[in-house]
């Protein structure tokens, strides 16, 4: 059902994303974004969550949710946004990372309520009664382990300064648009492309490199 | 339904969102038929999220500059500085006329005078975690001239060390020691 219902959903949001990338540029408004959604503003949550929704959807894919219920629980969380919002809860709105921890603990939620209805069958269909359950391997695990965290810092600090500086300018969770990060240090779009691919590629190999015995 | 498994560079231009609308649909309907995709999907979106806390945890250098007096880039703060010099040269010059130095002023850099334009180290701060002594504590501490920051403060504790007027290193020694 899912992928049917939020296709409608999903294309418009990709459109509005196209067009706040091409504007090139424009976070000035990011604060003034937030301001006029906390103060309940629909078209500023709109432009909201058209700018972050495929950030939350890639974070719950990550944990592991399907495609689809990765597209509801995504839904979910905005509309709990907003019902925040609405409740005078919310003091401030700081996305991506606010909308992407509820998600997360929205995941985490019915991760519990599936093992709870598991539970209501036989012990036997629970999967921890063949392999013993690592409490640290939750949904609300951290992502990387301190040992990748080291290896790609390392690697990290055999790229040049200004890929580094690319690379965290377009990854720190400020969600600039490539297209910004190129106004900040002067390059080309095509080439801050480059060098983030290239930095991705070793970072890449550096995570996914066995932890030395 | 597409039938054709997913490349891990199109899950990569899927996770960055660079995807077409069409084409990432039909990638996300395939990875809802086909398990090895969605771990080629979630695998991608797991190194994303990874690479995006890296960048979180790496403390971005300052950028490099050129180096001059950072006060200089403030242009109102000059100003004001420059305006407040001019003043207390004139009340200098009006209410001591007898005293006025006839040598040139010697700061060449009036601003310096100026507190709000000190240099931009970072303060003394020290802390006063302990709630029951943090008041004698910070009385303590502002008369040495230092900034206090509690009760959950992040500077270091004040040291009042004992002085009992010995050099350094008498107790430490082995045989007789000339004071």
């Amino acid at each position: 059902m899912g992928a049917a219902l939020v296709q409608p959903l999903r294309i418009a949001v990709r459109q509005e994303e196209e067009s706040a990338r091409s504007r090139g540029g424009g976070r000035e408004d990011e604060a003034e974004l937030a301001q006029r959604a906390l103060e309940g503003d629909r078209t500023a949550w709109d432009a909201l969550i058209a700018r972050y929704h495929h950030r939350v959807v890639v974070s719950l894919l990550a944990r592991g949710v399907r495609v689809d219920r990765a597209h509801e629980l995504a839904q979910e969380t905005w509309a709990r946004l907003v019902q925040q919002q609405q409740k005078g809860l919310l003091r401030e709105l700081r996305l991506p990372s606010l909308a992407i921890t509820q998600a997360a603990y929205l995941a985490a939620d019915e991760a519990r309520r599936q093992r709870r209805e598991a539970l209501a069958g036989s012990v036997e269909e629970l999967p921890e009664a063949h392999h013993p359950v690592d409490p640290s391997a939750s949904a609300e695990r951290r992502l990387l382990s301190e040992e990748q965290l080291s290896r790609a810092q390392a690697t990290l600090s055999q790229c040049s300064t200004s890929a580094r500086r690319i690379f965290l300018l377009a990854c720190d969770g400020q969600e600039l648009p490539h297209a910004e990060v190129a106004a900040r240090v002067g390059l080309s779009v095509q080439r801050v492309r480059q060098i983030l691919c290239e930095v991705r590629k070793k970072l890449r190999s550096a995570l996914e490199e066995e932890a030395a015995p | 339904m597409n039938q054709r498994h997913i490349h891990p560079a199109e899950a990569e231009l899927y996770v960055l969102g660079e995807m077409e609308p069409e084409a990432a649909a039909a990638l996300e309907a395939h990875t809802l038929e086909c398990a090895p995709c969605a771990a080629v999907l979630q695998r991608e979106a797991l190194l994303e999220e990874q690479l995006r806390e890296v960048a979180q945890a790496t403390v971005p250098e300052p950028q490099p500059q050129v180096l001059r007096p950072a006060r200089w880039s403030r242009p109102a703060r000059a100003a004001v500085g420059v305006l407040l010099a001019a003043a207390a040269a004139v009340a200098l010059v009006l209410l001591r006329p007898e005293q006025a130095d006839p040598s040139p002023p010697q700061n060449d850099f009036p601003i310096l005078a100026l507190p709000e334009s000190l240099p931009e180290e970072p303060l003394r701060l020290v802390a006063c975690p302990d709630l029951s002594s943090q008041e004698a504590c910070a009385a303590q501490a502002f008369a040495r001239g230092l900034m206090v920051q509690y009760p959950q403060g992040v500077g270091e504790v004040p040291r009042y060390d004992g002085h009992a007027g010995l050099p350094p290193g008498v107790l430490e020694a082995d045989g007789p020691y000339s004071l």
